[in-house]
């Protein structure tokens, strides 16, 4: 029991942080479902034909909704099904901090020196991170009964309760499937190699919806399983064996991480290829690229940012190939022709594909964004900050060459996949405007340096906070765009979002003002981030 | 015209970091000369590291000034470090980089690295820098941090408990590096809790405690300072000399059980060995008391004061 608490007091912050985001995600979708539903039948069935029409847009990333003129049907697609992926990602991070990041700092070896077995150590941690996820999935589902009680309807508790037990199994499901890896593989690919694998199980299943000769694959996803029920729309369904596949897998990759973590030597992977006999070497290293500020960042990060390049290309030829099959279907239903000439002036292609993935490179941008931004914060908790200021250099000029370490890395990559872009969509007989093209994947650019900018600020002012406070931000910023213009917020506090600033490069061009409002963002943050890391206490 | 005298290496004034719940540095006055070796002793959580990270500018003072040759240490943080070579309490973590790549990467930060110098000092310690920081034990990684620290030569080494994680011999090669160091002309500022540490390198010591400078000796004042506890076991045929060990200078709380003598020795063992040289000793255990245990019994005070400016 006392492994159990403490596993919960390490992750405490996670578990604070996904449930305040679970609860305002729900409350937030609910509330402005009766805000933009309209009220009377008529309203809402045309309400839902429109979900159902961006439903098919976006059936790359989540399966079609069921009754979306509900409040159930809207936010089971719009608020549960973005938390399912949401919950995988904090399963992810928790799963390889609890396996190797606390091995690294030794928490694990002073865990096993207090006599708990290895495996009680792993069931203790499963046990906290189930305990957490509970609490986080209550709280989407009490932010979802809030809302609907705002909106004088009532819920069906079993509906609420199988929702939000599937949040539970999936995220459950995530967490020992990264254990395991983590097991496997060397500390410092762990996180990667389970992102990996989580990543190709998601587009597994969601793909499997666009392209046939993948659905024979998609049992193998977790994420298959959770799509078998949309328990909380009327005429909705529970798979409750789909539920018990997914904590029964659990249970076993959570064993067998036990049983490779008892095989292991701590701070090694179960597998591990054998060391080369290596001469000693008291050579510095000769590579130019460490003599010079940024480059010297972008050097060290170099694998990363290739490992970026490459999956961003990928998706993005994933995404032209999307756009095809999607506008097919979009231009075979009669009703929506008047719809898709309306909002796209008759670049059908453009348009989708331009909403499609610039709003997944967004969110890809956003989270680059974070990435950096926790390195820095561990920089400054690790002591290499510390280290990095007892030399001749600067904090502002540590902060400056930062930024600019970000910006060639995001350049490099937005590079990659632009080009990709281009040329993949001219290969399927997409012709968009190479200008245009450039344009809109250089607005990626000034967009993840706001989220940089932002995250600086908060790594000079609270290290430790700053990772999850930046994703609030960025969370924040998100339902800014997406719900601003319902909930008719003054437009000032809606261009404080990056992704409005972002706007529709593809299709409109680029915003000359928004460009210089997110590079107006980005300068107060870089000039308030430099101001705070000039007066704080470095080590303190 | 007067000629212009040289800037100490480190002079501080009044400089206080106050924590708040009597936790920080409270009126440090400190002056450390230049080419002299400077011992920072004192307990665990008294104030040392607090110290050197005012000194090296990491965190700003609630009041009071430090300056180093003559530099704000704060304002002119970046000339300070110019001159300064400075190894931290805690070695920083570098994950999956390589030994030669640290280097080259702090080096780089200082215009560039003297590979001579570091694959000398790398030799020294018999430190291997093709190996990944991450594989390093913590004897290797405390190894790097003095390369690190040592690489350009500085003016002025600033050094954070640097033998903390050290084997013996390797100990020995550093306080070796530490004189060579200052017979070239550096100036040194070592903190550390253990008192033969300073005594086998320092010219002077600063004794600090609860945040407060409690005393300033030279290293002759550490010597009388300087207090064993002895163990000696007599052979069963043997008689104790208990009255030459009571006679004897410098001994004292002398206990005889049995054939095992036991006493306090303050300053040198000569005394002690004249007073037991006719008789048969089986063992002789001498251990050195904690910093706390000095200042209970040299101080003779729980809560000492600060010293009078």
């Amino acid at each position: 029991m006392t492994t159990i608490l403490f596993g919960l007091r390490l992750g405490r912050w996670g578990v604070v942080g996904f449930s305040l985001a679970a609860f305002v995600s729900a409350l937030i979708q609910t509330v402005g479902f009766y805000q933009i539903a309209g009220h009377t039948p008529d309203e809402r069935i045309a309400f839902g034909n429109s979900i159902l029409a961006l439903a098919s847009q976006f059936s790359a990333l989540f399966p079609p909704p069921i009754r979306p003129d509900t409040v159930g049907g809207y936010v089971e697609f719009r608020g549960f099904h973005p938390l399912a992926i949401l919950f995988a990602v904090w399963a992810l991070a928790s799963a390889t901090g609890a396996a190797r990041g606390d091995e690294e700092r030794g928490l694990v070896e002073a865990a096993l020196a207090t006599g708990i077995s290895r495996i009680g150590l792993i069931a203790a941690r499963t046990a906290a991170f189930a305990l957490g996820l509970v609490i986080a999935a209550a709280a989407a589902g009490a932010g979802f009964f809030v809302g609907v009680a705002s909106g004088r309807e009532s819920v069906a508790p079993l509906g609420l309760i199988e929702a939000s037990g599937l949040l539970v199994a999936v995220g459950l499901f995530c967490y020992a499937l990264s254990l395991l890896v983590a097991q496997l593989a060397a500390a410092r690919v762990a996180t990667a190699a389970a992102g990996v694998l989580l990543l190709g199980l998601f587009l597994l299943n969601s793909l499997s919806r666009v392209f046939d000769w993948l659905s024979t694959w998609r049992w193998l996803s977790p994420f298959r399983y959770y799509d078998l029920s949309q328990p909380l729309p009327p005429g909705g369904h529970f798979e409750g064996r789909a539920v018990v596949v997914l904590i029964g897998v659990s249970v076993v990759a959570a064993a067998a991480a036990a049983a490779a973590f008892e095989l292991r030597d701590l701070g090694s992977a179960l597998v591990r290829t054998p060391a080369r006999a290596r001469a000693v070497s008291n050579i510095v290293s000769g590579t130019v690229w460490w003599r010079w500020p940024v480059l010297r960042g972008v050097f060290e990060r170099r694998i990363a940012t290739a490992v970026w390049a490459v999956g961003m290309a990928a998706l993005a030829i994933v995404f032209v190939s999307l756009t095809r099959t999607i506008v097919q279907v979009l231009l075979s239903l009669p009703s929506l022709l008047p719809y898709l000439s309306i909002f796209v002036r008759q670049q059908v292609y453009p348009g989708v594909l331009g909403f499609t993935w610039f709003n997944v490179a967004q969110l890809l941008f956003a989270a680059l964004a974070v990435t950096y931004v926790a390195r820095w914060s561990a920089e400054d908790t690790d002591g290499r900050l510390e280290v990095t200021l007892s030399q001749p250099i600067s904090r502002a000029a540590v902060v400056v060459e930062r930024m600019t370490t970000l910006v060639v890395c995001a350049l490099v990559i937005v590079a990659a996949s632009g080009t990709t872009l281009y040329y993949a969509s001219h290969m399927q007989g997409i012709d968009l405007n190479a200008g245009r093209v450039v344009a809109a994947s250089l607005m990626l650019v000034p967009f993840a340096l706001v989220f940089a900018c932002a995250g600086s600020l908060l790594a000079a002012w609270n290290p430790r906070a700053a990772v999850g406070l930046l994703g609030a931000f960025a969370f924040a910023s998100y339902l800014d765009t997406e719900l601003g213009s319902i909930y008719k917020l003054p437009l000032w506090v809606q261009d404080l979002s990056a992704f409005k600033l972002f706007g529709t490069p593809l299709l409109t061009g680029v915003d000359g003002r928004n460009v210089a409002l997110l590079l107006l963002l980005s300068l107060v943050g870089l000039a308030s981030s430099i101001l705070a890391m000039q007066r704080r206490d470095v080590g303190a | 015209m007067l000629p212009e005298m040289a800037a100490p290496a480190i002079r501080t004034s009044r400089l206080t970091k106050d924590y708040g719940v009597g936790r920080g540095l409270f009126d440090l006055d400190l002056q450390v000369s230049a080419q002299e070796v400077f011992g920072y002793l004192g307990p665990n959580g008294s104030g040392k590291t607090t110290t050197i990270r005012l000194l090296m500018g990491m965190i700003r003072p609630s009041q009071g000034t430090a300056h180093v040759f003559g530099l704000d240490c704060f304002r002119e943080a970046v000339e300070v470090k110019r001159k300064v070579g400075y190894l931290p309490g805690d070695v920083p973590q570098f994950g999956s980089l390589r030994g030669s790549e640290v280097v080259a990467y702090l080096g780089g930060m200082r215009g560039g690295v003297d590979r001579r110098r570091v694959r000398a000092l790398a030799e020294r310690f018999d430190l291997d820098l093709s190996r990944r920081f991450r594989e390093y034990s913590s004897g290797n990684k405390q190894k790097l941090a003095i390369v690190l620290a040592f690489m350009h030569e500085p003016e002025l080494l600033i050094l954070d408990e640097p033998t903390s994680s050290l084997d013996p011999l390797n100990q020995q090669e550093f306080y070796a590096l530490l004189r060579e160091t200052r017979d070239g002309g550096a100036t040194v500022f070592l903190s550390s809790h253990v008192l033969s540490e300073v005594e086998h390198v320092c010219d002077r010591v600063g004794i600090i405690r609860d945040g407060r400078l409690v005393r300033l000796a030279q290293l002759e004042e550490l010597r009388r300072i300087r207090v064993h506890r002895v163990e000696i076991e007599f052979a069963p045929d043997t008689a104790v000399p208990e009255v030459e060990l009571r006679r004897a200078e410098g001994v004292a709380e002398v206990t005889v059980t049995g054939q095992r003598a036991t006493c306090t020795v303050r300053g040198s063992f000569e005394a002690l060995m004249r007073a037991i040289r006719d008789a048969q000793v089986v063992d002789f255990v001498s251990t050195e008391p904690s910093l706390e245990e000095i200042f209970l019994s040299y101080f003779s005070e729980r809560k000492p004061k600060a010293l009078t400016p």
